[in-house]
């Protein structure tokens, strides 16, 4: 058994009734906020240790205010002055919330509800008991993802590893501000799922094309075991491909600008006909446009007859061009198949830079649900081996920008499919992991079904408040340290582990690939670099003397 | 080293039960004179109630007073000092040295030490000495051998401002004769400096 480690004495209990207080002089500053202590109490027939998160810290003995009225002169030399020499100059009040005792057999804290005597030792707990209770996981085994290592403690101290078959199945979210890290924190996690004890099968949607970097997996040792060797396929928005007739009603209608209550209508109607008429997902745009015209007010006639269309149709027919016809990645007959996205040991990242939000919306939507349609026939085994949409595993996609697909206060084609997916997708092994810089702008029911939270910094006041209404794990103590949290440090919460904890994300194996521009360093080179062309060009032009004659005159 | 302590004075008033005061031998009174040192602040006494082995009050100096009727006369007199002496020699013993004593236990018959307020009280001229460092170790162990401090509260009670003095004084003397219960003997001591030092300073 370790040595304990002796740092305070408990006062007594706290405001609520999982708190207690202790009295601590911690002059080597141990004692931090977040940092675990235990103490020592019978709960179900044995001593157990009762371990406790530190949420406050509060001075209960300090140098009177006036000990400090010369900036040169330490207090502690006044009191010395006076004959206080003694080291003995802070105690602190520390309050702790109770966690509980690990329990082995559930892999769970139980809170005994046994308070502490008063006058009795607490304790810090030491590296290896928390790497033992704090994780799910462990780190490089089956099953976990690890993350980074506990704040409170040295680097790599005490690692935490996720259960990856926690946010697998309740899912994840992971928020921070502009620049605190989230897409190197997402990447550390892909880079942990495609490690050879996962072998996930992992599809990311990424609108800003900053994860192409993680192509470097392919050739990197440490992924590599045996024959196993992760596969990153990147799809630019050249690549993309959305068959025409995968759209449902509600993705054309949100696609075409500007419907009349008509053109709605005649949309509904030349829908079904299209449906009805070549079958589901078996026509082309200018199918689509001849149902159209079927249903429209003056049909044409059957001998073919070109006749004027009426407004309606002939505005559906312009906006049907114009979204879709116009459109490179909307396709007559190309789809993405599932099968090429989608297999373990394979990383698919779809880049949507320079594609339309709208489109953007569009893509993710009939991805998600075609994915899921896919994984609801598989398990039913209504598609079998060599179906183009039979994915016997199950698999998880990483939204970035969530708030694009999810936003609250306004519609997205993409909400709907992504909430029957939050709501239902763990049935069928379909899990989303969400990565938003705006929660305040993600809608609240969604960012409240990811049971597993990774929430770096926020310093935006209703993003707080949003994570504090959607996220219950998190307790408040926790929420004040966010806007304090600092490049690279996160909290996560949640079903993949045991209590939430503070962790600093480890450093990615691959390069990441979200760097801002360095815009100063970019003018000089610009500079560096042109200004020899026009030294050139301006050489040239003073070279170039006009021909004059004798007489002074100009010749061309 | 003598059996006993050295004698330095006798019970001459109380102010309570546990207060009393106590008049230095003066040069005539007795053989060996006390030395300043032998009744200083926050030495340890005993009062003997009975001569002997009887029972003994065992207290603390926590205060001096000099008692001089010569003081304020300062008009010329008709007799010098030298003749004085001769003339009227008890005016001299007049001024005598007194030290006030705050009881802080007793020792009973068969020799074992209590702290806390004593139920007997000490009579006029009861003989007062030093207490030897091996009774005032044997005065704060308890009966299973702790180091025990029972007296603070009484002491801390006393409306006396130099009581915090006087308490952190022993607490150093205990801390050289029980290196072992340093630490909280320094808890006590850092709690009663921050309160009487830092405090009132702030």
């Amino acid at each position: 058994m370790t040595t304990q480690t002796c740092i305070g004495t408990v006062k007594g209990p706290g405001e609520s009734p999982h708190e207690f207080t202790f009295i601590a002089p911690d002059p080597e500053r141990r004692v931090k906020n977040g940092e675990f202590v235990y103490f020592m109490a019978f709960a179900d027939g044995q001593e157990r240790r009762i371990l406790g998160r530190v949420t406050g810290r509060q001075p209960v003995k300090l140098f009177p205010d006036s000990f400090m009225a010369d900036p040169a002169v330490p207090p502690e030399s006044v009191a010395a002055l006076l004959g206080y020499d003694s080291d003995a100059r802070e105690l602190f009040e520390i309050t702790v919330t109770v966690l509980g005792f690990f329990d082995e057999r559930l892999k769970d804290f139980i809170n005994p509800r046994v308070p502490p005597v008063g006058g009795a030792p607490v304790f810090i707990a030491d590296d290896a008991m928390l790497t033992q209770v704090l994780s799910r996981g462990r780190k490089g085994e089956q099953g976990s993802a690890y993350l980074g290592s506990l704040l409170s403690r040295e680097p790599d101290a005490v690692p935490v590893a996720l259960d990856v078959r926690g946010f697998t199945s309740t899912h994840l979210a992971i928020i921070a501000s502009t620049g605190s890290g989230k897409s190197y924190l997402a990447g550390v996690l892909l880079e942990e799922l495609m490690m050879p004890y996962n072998r996930a099968s992992v599809l990311v949607v990424d609108p800003h094309g900053e994860y192409n970097t993680l192509q470097e997996m392919q050739n990197l040792p440490v992924f590599r075991d045996g024959n196993y060797q992760p596969r990153v396929r990147i799809f630019r928005p050249e690549d993309l491909r959305v068959q025409i007739s995968s759209l449902t009603l509600g993705d054309l209608r949100y696609l075409l600008p500007n419907l009349s209550e008509k053109m709605h209508y005649q949309l509904g109607r030349a829908y079904g006909y299209a449906q009805r008429t070549w079958g589901e997902g078996k026509y082309t745009l200018k199918q689509l446009e001849y149902a159209v015209r079927q249903v429209g007010d003056s049909p044409p006639a059957e001998d073919g007859d070109a006749m004027e269309d009426d407004p309606t149709t002939g505005g559906l027919i312009w906006r049907l061009g114009s979204a879709l016809g116009s459109s490179k990645i909307f396709h007559d007959f190309e789809n993405l198949e599932l099968t090429e996205l989608f297999e373990p040991g394979r990383c698919t990242v779809i880049q949507l830079n320079e594609v339309d939000r709208r489109e953007q919306q569009v893509i993710v939507a009939t991805l998600l649900r075609r994915v899921y349609q896919a994984r609801i026939d598989t398990t039913k085994k209504k598609v079998s081996r060599g179906d183009k949409n039979y994915i016997p595993f199950p698999v998880f996609c990483l939204l970035e920008e969530a708030h694009n697909y999810a936003p609250a206060n306004a519609d997205a084609v993409s909400s709907e499919a992504l909430k029957t997916i939050l709501s239902e997708g763990r049935k069928f092994g379909v899990s989303i992991g969400l990565i938003s810089q705006r929660p305040g702008k993600l809608d609240s029911d969604v960012l409240s079904q990811c049971m597993t939270q990774c929430i770096m910094r926020i310093t935006n006041p209703i993003d707080q408040n949003r994570i504090a209404e959607s996220v219950e794990s998190v307790g408040r103590d926790l929420l004040k340290e966010l806007p304090a949290l600092s490049k690279g440090q996160v909290i996560v919460s949640g079903a993949s582990v045991n209590t939430p904890v503070l962790l600093r994300v480890r450093a990615r194996v691959t390069t990441h690939g979200g760097e801002d521009i360095d815009a100063p360093a970019e003018w000089r080179q610009w500079f560096d670099r042109e200004q020899g062309v026009s030294d050139r060009d301006e050489a040239l032009i003073i070279e170039e003397e006009p021909k004059r004659d004798e007489d002074g005159m100009l010749w061309a | 080293m003598n059996d006993i302590g050295k004698r330095i004075g006798k019970i001459v008033k109380s102010n309570t039960h546990i207060d009393y005061v106590c008049q230095v031998y003066g040069p005539a009174e007795i053989l060996e004179q006390p030395e300043p040192s032998d009744y200083a602040f926050g030495e340890f006494v005993a009062i003997e109630l009975l001569s002997g082995s009887g029972p003994k009050l065992i207290g603390v100096i926590y205060n001096t007073l000099l008692l001089n009727p010569e003081f304020g006369n300062l008009g010329p007199r008709l007799s010098p000092r030298s003749e004085q002496e001769v003339f009227t020699p008890d005016y001299l013993v007049e001024t005598a040295t007194l030290v006030g004593i705050i009881t802080l236990g007793w020792q009973d018959r068969d020799g074992r030490y209590w702290q806390g307020v004593p139920g007997l009280a000490a009579t006029v001229d009861a003989p007062v000495r030093r207490l030897l460092t091996e009774e005032l170790q044997a005065f704060h162990l308890d009966e299973a051998g702790r180091l025990q401090l029972r007296y603070a509260p009484v002491l801390l009670g006393q409306n006396n401002p130099l009581v915090p003095q006087l308490l952190m004084n022993v607490i150093d003397r205990l801390l050289a004769l029980f290196p072992e219960q340093r630490r909280q003997l320094t808890v006590m001591r850092n709690n009663l400096a921050w309160k009487s030092i830092v405090q009132p300073a702030g």
